[in-house]
């Protein structure tokens, strides 16, 4: 009966209930979507952490981490892997040898970290084999010959693996760009030559180009003739078992492409036989073991049944070896805090105007309702439940949307890549694709309609405070 | 059979320095089924008296036994459910809840008093078959006249057979054919349920009406006339 009369009430001043409602949906909306691109963001951070980069958990000598010395093996790799492996929750492991050197080619040089590695294994346990840019290379693929090697798209630039072609289609770009027909003309005799490097290209622009053609295109002509050089070849250097410099050429066999410029220009990857044959490491020996396990939440869960029976070694998960990440999770959770308190605070006082309203605008008729034998307590209730509906209308409404919005952004995401500059250097993608947990979804909810709960109570007391007797006083 | 006894009732407004006795000194007894106007110039304390009897407001002194029980006696809570049980109230204005219709609004009271659905809606067809307005039980209040919503009113007043209905001044809103048609009502209401009506009035036409005038000036009784 009450119920059913606040039900009714709502709809007596509809624009106002329909602003209140609204706001409310606009603020789960908000909250739920701006939560959903934040956790994209995060979620995706991780999940390249893990899949790409750092698996859940590594184990190695104790000495490992700070001496980065060859001769710091895992004493009883078998015996130390079979342990892992029988955790419950430990899905797979392989071994990794991980020795520092230094990749160059004719242009550049750069330090790496360069990583022995079970091909096979490894492209069960991570997926940057599904990374590598299509045309780069086949990753460790059958045509692969020679000592081959993958490496990150930064290295590649850094290293200067790439080439130039003046292809038909980049010459079709060109004119697409408004680049005078004279200009495209004087290319012509370059058609089709490959240039290796960025000297050979400039230098041979400067020959076909008048000086101030040069400063107008080269930048343009450069963009639509570049791409990666296939089986471009790489040096590595680096000091073998009996710390003697050795070194060997590898044939890029795939450039691979993720959103962490620290990770792709620091790690490259070869097959763990080649680097035993180089450094003269014995079989079986590693320096790392990684493992996968069954899903993400079991990390903080594995990794002390991990220590307990790997004594000797050194244990550690991807949040503590990558503390930043834990770290930003956190921040992105306060970030959001303070958002959600912002529009809860606005949700309330919105709630608290209108409800008060709404009481002082019926003064007269809770009098009545008041002399009539309405008890105190019916009408406290009575005016809750009209801040209920419409915060639980709204809150709906707004889930509704967001669920909307979330399910249509999350097919192709929502590309920020112009402001992506500064968050991929980080390793965050600048591509958002929202997600949301159902807990979450239902946790938001819940404050904002305990929000409209809370807002009521002001303007339901106010109502109590009114006398019968004045409130219906006819004058 | 004594329905209510006003003993020594007095009450007293102080505003700022000023005080008025708006009651003074009044000595009254309703019995069953009466049919009572309490008339009297403006000031003279009718509502104020009313107020008091439906125990809205607090006797500065006195005693307003009702049945038996005495209304001071009574703390907040239990006074309104007492209300809502023994008295039906019918005002100038704002008497009916905007959201529901006739029906709903003369079945209020019964609600709130739990009465089970099919009673409930015998009781409310009967009672707008008394006040002529069968064919509107689905309107809501605004879709009625001035003197249809009072006639309601009447009829949500006397829904759950309280032991008396107070109306302070039920007419002064309407035109003087609505206003005859409602005492009609009440006065048929009054006879076919055999529940006390004391109410209010201005008006000479409606105070002929009543079987018993009861006169106040300045807050006391100066006449009690009873016809037949
Ligand atoms: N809340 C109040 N505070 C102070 N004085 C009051 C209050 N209510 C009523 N009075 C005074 O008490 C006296 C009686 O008022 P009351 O409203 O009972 O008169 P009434 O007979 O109903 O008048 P009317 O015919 O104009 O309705 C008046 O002098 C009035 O000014
Ligand atoms: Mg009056």
């Amino acid at each position: 009966m009450i119920i059913q009369i606040a039900w009714k009430n709502i709809w007596r001043n509809k624009t106002r209930s329909l602003i209140v409602i609204s706001s409310v949906a606009v603020g789960v909306f908000a909250g739920v979507f701006a939560m959903a691109a934040i956790n994209s963001s995060v979620v995706q951070r991780i999940d390249a952490a893990v899949n790409e980069e750092l698996s859940h958990i590594q184990v190695n000598s104790r000495e490992f981490r700070s001496s980065s010395d060859i001769q710091d093996l895992i004493p009883g790799f078998n015996e130390a892997d079979s342990a892992l492996k029988s955790l419950p929750g430990v899905k797979t492991t392989t071994g990794r040898i991980i020795i520092r050197g230094i990749a160059s080619t004719s242009a550049k040089s750069s330090g790496v970290e360069i990583n022995g590695i079970d091909v096979e294994k490894e492209k069960e346990m991570f997926t940057l084999n599904n990374k590598v840019i299509p045309g780069t290379g086949s990753y460790f693929g059958s045509d692969t010959k020679f000592n081959s090697v993958l490496i990150g798209e930064k290295l590649a630039k850094d290293l200067n693996i790439i080439r130039y072609i003046l292809t038909p289609e980049a010459v079709a770009r060109l004119d697409s760009l408004k680049i005078p027909s004279r200009v495209l003309s004087k290319l012509e005799t370059i058609s089709g030559e490959r240039f290796t490097s960025d000297k050979k290209f400039n230098s041979e622009l400067e020959k076909l180009l008048t000086s101030d053609e040069t400063g107008k295109y080269a930048i343009h002509i450069k963009e639509a003739a570049w791409s990666y050089r296939e089986g471009a070849k790489l040096i590595l250097t680096f000091l073998d078992m009996d710390n003697n410099q050795t070194g060997a050429g590898f044939r890029v066999c795939g450039i691979f492409r993720t959103n962490n410029d620290m990770f792709e220009g620091m790690s490259v990857f070869v097959p763990a036989r080649e680097l035993r044959a180089l450094t003269g490491m014995k079989e079986e020996t590693w320096h790392r073991i990684i493992a996968r396990l069954d899903n993400d939440d079991l990390t903080d869960k594995i990794t002390e049944p991990a220590r307990k029976a790997l004594p000797d070694l050194e244990v550690l998960n991807w949040k503590e070896i990558s503390p930043d990440l834990a770290m930003i999770a956190d921040f992105m959770g306060q970030i959001y805090a303070v958002f959600m308190v912002i529009i809860l605070a606005a949700l309330a006082f919105g709630i608290v105007n209108t409800m008060l309203m709404a009481v002082l605008e019926r003064t007269k008729e809770l009098g009545m309702l008041g002399a009539i034998g309405m008890n105190r307590k019916k009408i406290f209730s009575m005016i809750m439940y009209e801040s209920i509906f419409m915060s639980v209308v709204g809150g709906f409404a707004g889930m509704g949307i967001a669920e909307a919005v979330i399910a249509a952004t999350q097919k192709n995401g929502i590309n920020l890549i112009k402001y992506s500059e500064g968050m991929e250097a980080f390793g965050y993608s600048a591509h958002l694709f929202p997600t949301i947990d159902a807990g979450f979804f239902v946790s938001t909810t819940i404050l904002i309609v305990l929000t409209g709960i809370l807002a009521s109570i002001y303007p339901a007391r106010k109502a109590l405070k009114l006398n019968p007797v004045e409130a219906i006083r006819t004058e | 059979m004594k329905v209510i006894e006003i003993r020594d009732l007095h009450k007293i407004y102080k505003a700022s320095d000023i005080e008025v006795h708006a009651v003074n000194c009044v000595n009254l007894d309703f019995q069953e089924a009466e049919f009572a106007a309490i008339v009297g110039p403006s000031g003279s304390g009718k509502t104020t008296l009313l107020n008091l009897l439906g125990g809205l407001d607090m006797p500065t002194s006195g005693q307003i036994l009702i049945d038996g029980t005495d209304l001071s006696m009574l703390k907040s809570s239990a006074l309104i459910d007492f209300r809502m049980r023994n008295i039906g109230f019918v005002f100038q204005s704002y008497n009916l809840i905007p959201v529901l219709t006739a029906k709903e609004n003369i079945e209020f009271i019964m609600s709130l008093q739990k009465w089970i659905k099919k009673e409930r809606e015998e009781r409310s067809f009967e009672l707008l078959k008394a006040i002529g307005l069968s064919d509107r039980t689905n309107s809501r209040p605004a879709k009625l006249s001035g003197g249809q919503q009072q006639r309601v009113a009447v009829a949500r007043a006397l829904a759950s057979r309280p032991k008396f209905v107070l109306a302070d001044e039920p007419t002064a809103n309407l035109d003087s054919k609505s206003a005859s048609t409602l005492l009609e009502i009440m006065e048929k209401l009054n006879h076919e349920e055999k529940i006390t009506f004391i109410f209010s009035t201005h008006d000479p036409r409606v105070m002929k009406m009543a079987r018993r005038v009861i006169t106040l000036e300045d807050g006391k009784v100066v006449s009690d006339d009873v016809r037949e």
